[in-house]
């Protein structure tokens, strides 16, 4: 099993993870909204922001390191973005941080800004999955009104993503038996195409058996399922705290620019 | 007398043509525990899948009474649970508790009747507390164990497995082994595995070719060498004269 990984932490027990998922659901929703919605000029400030889901990791036990691999997964596809900025706006621009002063440019604000709000916010992300185990998150999905047949999606992907990734390690464990040291480009993307395929066969084929699974157990095309979240006083003290902190930042910390 | 399971004269052909299954007659009796042995491509899971309905060809399979039919299905699975080759298709909610839930639920059931029927199903099979996991979290044994939690907590009267012992351990296999016997269901078990089938079962079918070749007590039927060896299966070691388990 190589996709421990995936959700590694959100089977630990911790104050965080013993909240209720609408609650971090919610408040991982608020928060990601406040934080995209900064001026470009509050670089500054969201490394204020940034405490929030870092005391939740620490106090949910995860580890920074997982915390900063997950970040850098992702970064690719930001950096494109942030990177662009610095070439179409070139307008000049001081910022005042204490008794620091810089001479820069919009473009350049706009690329840390895009980069601190991205981290920021993949902090709260991270956070959140890894101190709520994915099938209570779905359920709260659900309580709190998202279509069922999208929660229902997300709970098949969730179940068998499992399965498609030990699928593909074994099929690319096969090649690198057979591959002698080296396979050259034509034929290494002739055997992704394969594998693609073969993959997808795979998928249709547990897909029917599935199917053949629900039905014999009475399934008629109502998803039907039992709720078990409570709200608890402890979510109501940590709605508090995190709204506080959020609305406090919001409105009583601002931006300095020169 | 009403058995809880008749299959008359059941042929059924692949859509390319192959014959699957060629005129099968069978019963089976209530609180039996049914071992269909025979080579690989047999016809053993089709013939399950022809018990649960999920086939349909010529002939009449009739499942605690009741003649199957289209109209009928949802009535007939009440009765008949059936647990597929693979445990990963049968566990397909993100935690065991639904899991073992899903069904119970369909069948209209109230929470409180839910959450028993579940504590209820995951004890029998020997995963009590372990309801909040998900099922790749689970091992190969565990997987086995909880799709039969899934099926046992709809408290059928006949329960199919599909080759319940692939890729057990020993020690696993074993627990299996206790686990089914221990239950009162009736039981119809298709297996490749003589020694398994042996200790699981007090009937046996041998199937090849689509046919059913021999039927009758499984000490009478397994212990036959030359039928046995003919159909490319071997004698258990439980019925080999002078072998005795250490």
């Amino acid at each position: 099993m190589h996709h421990a990984y995936i959700d590694k932490f959100a089977y630990q027990d911790s104050p965080i993870h013993r909240l209720d998922a609408r609650v971090k659901f919610i408040i991982t929703v608020v928060f990601t909204a406040v934080v995209i919605s900064l001026p470009r000029t509050s670089v500054s400030i969201l490394f204020c922001y940034a405490v929030g889901p870092f005391v939740v990791l620490v106090m949910g036990g995860i580890p920074l390191r997982f915390v900063l691999k997950h970040i850098l997964y992702v970064s690719p596809f930001v950096l494109v973005l942030a990177l662009t900025g610095p070439w179409y706006d070139r307008t000049a621009a001081t910022v005042v941080f204490g008794p620091w002063i810089w001479h820069t440019t919009v473009g350049w604000m706009r690329c840390w800004s895009i980069l601190g709000k991205f981290v920021v916010t993949m902090l709260a992300l991270i956070a959140l999955s890894s101190t709520t185990r994915f099938a209570n998150l779905l359920a709260g999905l659900q309580r709190l009104g998202v279509p069922r047949l999208l929660v229902i999606q997300m709970g098949f992907l969730y179940r068998y993503i499992f399965l498609l990734i030990d699928s593909a390690h074994h099929i690319l464990r096969a090649r690198a038996a057979r591959s002698a040291g080296g396979v050259a480009f034509g034929r290494g993307v002739k055997f992704a195409a394969a594998m693609v395929g073969s993959l997808f066969v795979r998928s249709i084929d547990t897909a029917e058996h599935i199917n053949s699974a629900m039905q014999a157990r009475g399934f008629d095309g109502n998803w039907r399922t039992i709720n078990r979240l409570q709200v608890r006083v402890v979510d109501s003290v940590f709605v508090a705290i995190a709204v506080s902190f959020v609305l406090g930042l919001y409105f009583f910390v601002k931006p300095v620019l020169g | 007398m009403v058995k809880a399971i008749e299959v008359q004269n059941f042929s059924y052909k692949y859509p390319d043509g192959t014959i699957a299954l060629n005129g099968i007659t069978l019963d089976v009796e209530y609180g039996q525990r049914l071992a269909l042995i025979g080579p690989n491509g047999a016809g053993k899971s089709t013939l399950l899948l022809a018990i649960t309905g999920f086939v349909r060809g010529t002939g009449r399979v009739v499942i605690d009474g009741m003649e199957i039919t289209n109209g009928n299905l949802k009535k007939v699975r009440s009765s008949i649970g059936c647990c597929l080759e693979n445990p990963e298709d049968q566990l397909f909610m993100p935690t065991l508790f639904d899991d073992v839930a899903f069904g119970p639920l369909n069948m209209g059931l109230n929470s409180e009747q839910v959450r028993e029927r579940v504590t209820l199903a995951l004890t029998e099979v020997g995963l009590a507390g372990m309801a909040e996991r998900a099922p790749h979290h689970l091992s190969a044994g565990q997987k086995r164990a909880a799709a039969i939690a899934t099926v046992l907590s709809m408290s059928p009267k006949i329960i199919t497995l599909d080759e319940p012992d692939g890729s057990l351990d020993p020690r696993n296999r074993d627990n299996l082994v206790k686990l089914l016997v221990g239950l009162s269901q009736t039981l119809v078990i298709a297996t490749c595995n003589m020694d398994f089938a042996a200790a699981v079962s007090d009937k046996a079918v041998v199937i090849d070719g689509g046919r059913v070749v021999a039927a009758g007590p499984a000490k009478q039927i397994m212990s036959d060498s030359k039928l046995m060896t003919s159909h490319g299966l071997e004698v258990p070691r439980k019925f080999i004269n002078g072998y005795s388990a250490a």
